[in-house]
């Protein structure tokens, strides 16, 4: 916050760091391989912050992990690319140069980060052990940058760096997940649920960091979440999914003010604002699909869509640009109602 | 209706290294709450909010103040002449997950405090198991659906429904909700929300809300309080929409200021503070708690913790700090009250923007 | 305060009150997911029918045939004979019954006191936790082999009953300990708060609540304590340190090995490994039967389909 916002720089041809392309995740369960993601594409480019919205069991975070071609079993990629400039198809990598990737390129802060800190180590100890595996010759150097980052979020670095992780707050350790994440000069950071655990005072101020970090390191950022204030408080562009497919994807302010996928509209309409009138929000009807019960014929929303129509039983809608810059996957008009 | 009067609870703990410490839960924590009123307590998290909701369940005891269930006292009574009031006062979890014994059937979980009630109210079997259905249908289920599943089988706010359902049972008087939407799918977050709001006009229910998103306070706090609590200590409290738009204490006005904008469809506030620093506890701090972290600290702040007084009144200086703020209703404060040396209204939270 | 429902109920016809699919159905659907399983409770109904009817196959007294002393196996006698040409096989089949009637009396004992006391000092902590855990820290710390040995030069233990008891009682400790802390962390679960800010008995809270959570814990404790005790009962009856009285595995183990039989007697093997083997497959079928135990007691693993 006490950085101004800034709007997204006029889309000059930023290059892509990260490019998904037709992606599909699926898990294997008792009644077969069902989808966790279906058919996404999504481009990350540096000096932009993507953010990935959809609520539990929407595969965004299966998304995420896949661009480190980390899908835990019983899940995998069966089919697209996740291309990483300089590296190539992650998804083919296998072993140590997929290793290499994670960590190095691409830098991964994880969900519960509060917790994916060694307990019985220090943050130091784990920094120098994420250099050695990454086979890094100067160590030192790679202490020198950890302090420099940790500093530069407003961390005690020598305190930090001496710490168990149960001596650091929640809004530390996030912060810390975000150092050992960029020590290696990534260039791609992913950032999962930042700051769900987190009270609203330490997600503002992580929130500030990462757009701060992001842009003082022309980073390709991607957060996934699933509070649109999170997202709209950080975010160039905005992708929202569900039932594993992306849904609506476009520039952030302009898909938070002109929503064109009744999903994304219902989403913005059920978030409890500090402003306007409460009695206009709305919940959505229904729940959330999961892998189980998802449509496997037509449009996974159709269920809790109030524009639901025929087609929609049989088609799945596929993601197409309707106006330029801007992608929905809906056979509906794309101007309802606003929210 | 339940009234608490400074309510206190201190912990003493021993470290291993660090020694026997202090801990101040809660400092002397007043309010009142009518029959179908709302109390919301804000704060960051290790403030006291779930102490005092514990407190108030009679799952913790406190160590000083007073605490009035509809005209008793309750500290004077023995534990076992105190589970009566405790009763009407009835919790609703925060983690739908962890609420809900995954041994049980919706039924089961209903039937068994349905059953202990019975032995009080005579309801014979019959009645118990249309009572069950009945509470499943007012918190938005269908019983048929949902009285023999295991909670796993359900959804994150169906779960949250018949964790509600379930504190129905014994016909409380006042639900305590601990942060009860923070674990649920945003799409769902709302139906939980306007339904505690229901409870409330329908039945006259009476809610504390407890929670660190001031926003979902909004939904289900109409017409009460809020209260923001920090470090156990109230420090400004008023009429909720009042203390939203006109906050009078910088830490108010820090916690106001890091709700997310909605950018595009709002603007930040004009006047948004952030903290000079995190939250260190381990400190002593024998002026006002905030002061460390507080942008417009003075010498008068570390020397003497000031006290919870009327807006206006005169603690805090004779400058009137309503005044500067028209939108706020200058002069009609309400029984706004805060516990800084030098209060002053800012604006912080977002606007609706002009599109 | 009277609640009123938006929807009138009483349209609605007599609900099932749990509607749960049929325990047995569901069990059996756990069973038959693995093969093992069943193959694991195969083996131990067998040994169970074998505890159950064994001696009414053989009635009467071990004949014994002194023309036959260590016969190999033989249309006649399938597993040979012993030192006094009694049938080997005849012996197993009657001596199942005081080897697991012994380890299911010691299990139970240990497993019921073990869990209830784990169950009430975890649940209330404070005075009686301290009480109870002082009173598991003695039973943990009593020898329970010497004690035996004492015990035998006053008791004959020739009921299994008795043996079985002074198994349990001295071996409750570790269960106690266990359940004590599987509760202590449920306790501080929501439903547990839940069930004591409604005002629900303690006792309901304990049984109804507390114990379904562990049950599957308790549950592998039980058979696995079976293992162990027939383990332990068996040993002190080949150490010889308890007075034989009645034919049983350990006596045939103690027979076999110390009568000189299969030091010098090759054919007399199968008398010291049928009883083993016995022991083995015991064990084995309690491993894989393990395996079901947590599939069960959970309703999420049990309705997977």
């Amino acid at each position: 916050m006490t950085e101004t916002l800034q709007t997204p720089a006029a889309t000059e041809d930023r290059s892509a760091e990260v490019s998904v392309r037709d992606l599909t995740v699926v898990y294997r369960t008792d009644r077969g391989e069902l989808p966790a993601v279906s058919r996404a594409g999504i481009e990350l480019r540096a000096g932009e912050i993507t953010g990935l919205v959809g609520e539990s069991g929407s595969g965004k975070s299966t998304l995420a992990l896949s661009l480190l071609n980390a899908v835990p079993a019983p899940g995998r990629i069966a089919s697209g690319s996740v291309e990483v400039a300089g590296v190539g198809d992650v998804t083919k990598l296998e072993g140590k140069r997929l290793r290499r990737v994670r960590g190095g390129a691409l830098g991964y802060v994880f969900q519960a980060s509060q917790n994916s800190l060694n307990p019985l180590k220090t943050v130091g100890k784990q920094l120098l052990d994420l250099g050695r595996s990454h086979e890094v010759e100067d160590l030192q150097g790679l202490v020198r940058r950890a302090r420099e980052l940790a500093e530069r979020m407003g961390l005690d670095a020598d305190r930090v760096l001496d710490s168990y992780q149960h001596e650091l707050s929640g809004g530390m350790r996030q912060r810390v997940g975000i150092v050992l994440a960029l020590v290696l000069n990534a260039r791609v950071l992913i950032l999962d649920e930042p700051t769900t655990a987190l009270d609203m005072i330490s997600q503002a101020a992580v929130l500030d960091i990462v757009r701060a970090v992001h842009r003082e390191n022309n980073l390709a950022t991607l957060i996934v979440t699933h509070d649109m204030g999170v997202v709209s408080e950080v975010a160039d562009r905005l992708a929202v999914m569900y039932g594993g497919r992306i849904v609506e994807h476009g520039p952030a302010l302009e898909v938070l003010q002109r929503p064109s996928h009744p999903y994304t509209r219902a989403l913005i309409g059920a978030t409890a604002r500090i402003v306007g009138d409460t009695t206009r929000a709305r919940a959505l009807p229904g729940r959330p699909p999961d892998l189980t019960t998802l449509a496997t014929t037509g449009c996974v929303f159709r269920d809790r869509c109030p524009l639901a129509s025929a087609v929609c039983e049989e088609e799945d809608p596929a993601l197409v640009e309707w106006t330029p810059g801007r992608y929905r996957a809906c056979h509906a008009d794309p101007t309802g109602d606003r929210p | 209706m339940i009234e608490a009067r400074n309510i206190t609870r201190t912990y003493r703990t021993h470290g291993a290294f660090t020694g026997p410490r202090t801990v101040h839960a809660l400092r002397g924590v007043d309010f009142t709450l009518p029959k179908g009123g709302a109390v919301s307590f804000i704060g960051e998290s290790g403030c006291g909010k779930t102490t005092l909701g514990k407190i108030l369940t009679g799952l913790e005891t406190f160590d000083g103040g007073e605490l009035v269930v509809d005209g008793t006292e309750l500290s004077g009574l023995s534990p076992r002449r105190r589970a009566p009031y405790f009763r009407r006062i009835q919790m609703v979890h925060q983690d739908p997950y962890s609420a809900l014994n995954p041994t049980r059937t919706v039924g089961q979980i209903l039937g068994d405090p349905l059953r202990m009630r019975a032995k009080e109210t005579g309801a014979s079997r019959r009645e118990q198991e249309d009572r069950a259905a009945e509470l499943l249908e007012l918190v938005g289920l269908q019983p048929d659906g949902v009285l023999g599943k295991y909670p796993h089988q359900l959804s994150g706010g169906q779960r949250q429904r018949v964790v509600i359902a379930r504190a129905l049972t014994v016909d409380p008087e006042v639900l305590i909700a601990d942060e009860a939407v923070s674990m649920i799918d945003v799409s769902m977050r709302l139906g939980i929300l306007s339904l505690l709001r229901d409870l409330r006009e329908r039945l006259g229910i009476s809610l504390l809300f407890i929670t660190h998103d001031v926003a979902t306070a909004r939904y289900v706090g109409e017409g009460g309080e809020l209260h923001v609590i920090y470090r156990g200590q109230v420090i400004e409290r008023g009429p909720t929409d009042r203390v939203i738009q006109a906050p009078v204490h910088p830490y108010t006005q820090c916690l106001l200021s890091a709700i997310p904008v909605l950018r595009g469809i709002e603007e930040p506030g004009p006047d948004r503070l952030v903290p000079l620093a995190s939250l260190d506890e381990r400190t002593d701090t024998p002026g006002c708690l905030f002061a460390p972290r507080c942008p417009f600290a003075t010498d008068a702040c570390t020397a003497e913790r000031p006290a919870l007084v009327r807006l206006g009144d005169g603690a805090g200086g004779a400058d009137d700090p309503g005044g500067a703020d028209g939108a706020a209703g200058a002069g009609d404060a309400g029984d706004h009250r805060h516990a800084c040396l030098h209060p002053e209204a800012r604006h912080v939270v977002a606007v609706e923007a002009a599109v | 305060m009277t609640v009123t429902a938006t929807t009138p109920a009483a349209a609605v016809p007599a609900r099932p009150r749990t509607g749960r699919r049929a325990p047995w159905a569901s069990a059996l659907r756990v069973l038959v997911r693995k093969p093992g399983r069943i193959v694991g409770l195969a083996i131990l109904v067998f040994f169970a029918l074998m505890g159950v009817f064994g001696p009414y196959l053989y009635p009467g007294d071990l004949a014994v045939d002194p023309e036959a002393i260590y016969a190999p196996p033989s249309a006649q006698h399938w597993l040979g004979t012993d030192f006094a040409g009694s049938d080997v096989l005849q012996e197993l089949v009657v001596g199942a019954r005081y080897v697991l009637l012994t380890a299911a009396v010691a299990a139970l004992a240990t497993v019921v006191i073990g869990t209830t006391v784990g169950l009430v000092a975890g649940y209330h902590r404070g005075l009686a936790d301290s009480a109870l855990m002082r009173a598991t820290d003695f039973v943990l710390t009593i020898p329970g082999l010497p004690l035996l040995i004492v015990l035998s030069t006053l008791w004959s233990f020739g009921q299994p009953l008795q043996m079985g008891l002074v198994l349990g009682v001295t071996g409750w400790g570790g269960v106690a300990r266990a359940v004590r802390s599987q509760t202590l962390s449920l306790r501080e679960r929501g439903f547990l708060e839940a069930a004591r800010g409604l005002g629900l008995p303690t006792r309901h809270v304990i049984v109804r609540e507390l114990l379904p959570n562990i049950a599957p814990f308790v549950a592998m404790n039980l058979l696995l304590a079976v293992i162990q005790f027939i383990g332990a009962e068996v040993a002190l009856f080949f150490l010889g340190v308890v007075p034989f009285s009645s034919s049983n595995w350990g006596v045939m183990l103690n027979q076999a090995v110390f009568s000189g039989g299969v030091m010098n007697s090759p054919e007399a093997l199968t008398y010291l490994l049928a009883p083993l083997v016995c022991i083995l497959l015991i064990t084995l079928g309690i491993v894989l039967f393990l395996d079901a135990i947590d599939e069960l007691f959970n309703p999420r693993l049990r309705e997977r389909s």
